[in-house]
């Protein structure tokens, strides 16, 4: 079975076909936390990774890979978006499923791009930054 | 969340990470979610809801008005 519904494979496809770099999709196991009520007996470490392979299987410049337990990692599962397989600090720690899918598949899409789509303004406050950010953000699937 | 990802991905000084809240209650609890999305800046809670870009930035930059707690 497909990870994303058929008319969307179709978008996901020319999206990947169009990139102008790798990407790789380093999928991060270990500890977890308790599962949530109602998450029944749902192996998320590997319905991760089943989301993550399906994902790369749909470009040929997008590649995925497992680790267990890879340094940098506060939480599991996780998987690491990384233009030219390099780590740019950019993660989702989850399963990313229903609504949120949408962002891991952006976030491919943006990490493939060789040119930031951000507004030229944007990028110039950010290359102004003297100190570093991290951005948490939190989501859920609906 | 795009917003967070294009940043990281256009600053070597910026890290973004999207979490899934119901995964994580504990730090979602630590981080007061009830609204997603919920950003933290620094791992301080800072506003929910999404943003226009230029505010985001502005937002994220400075350190200036937020409508978190």
């Amino acid at each position: 079975m497909g990870v994303v519904r058929a008319e969307d494979e179709v978008k996901i496809r020319g999206w990947f076909a169009e990139l102008d770099r790798p990407v790789e999709l380093l999928v991060a196991l270990g500890p977890e936390e308790a599962p949530p009520a109602g998450a029944g007996d749902m192996d998320f470490g590997a319905e991760t990774l089943r989301l993550a392979e399906g994902l790369a299987a749909l470009g040929e410049s997008v590649t995925c890979r497992v680790e267990e337990e890879p340094p940098g990692f506060p939480r599991f599962p996780s998987i690491s978006i990384r233009p030219d397989g390099r780590d740019a600090g950019v993660r989702y720690d989850g399963l990313p499923w229903g609504y949120e899918m949408g962002s891991l598949v952006g976030g491919v899409v943006e990490a493939g791009r060789s040119e930031s789509s951000l507004r030229p303004e944007s990028i110039t406050a950010l290359e102004e930054l003297d100190r570093d950010l991290t951005l948490d953000v939190f989501v859920t699937p609906t | 969340m795009l917003l967070a990802f294009r940043c990281a991905l256009a600053s070597e000084r910026v890290s973004a990470a999207a979490i899934e809240a119901n995964e994580f209650p504990q730090l979602s609890q630590e981080m007061g979610v009830y609204a997603v999305p919920r950003i933290v800046v620094d791992g301080e809670p800072r506003w929910d809801g999404a943003v226009p870009e230029a505010e985001f930035i502005r937002r994220i930059t400075a350190g200036a008005e937020t409508n978190g707690p």
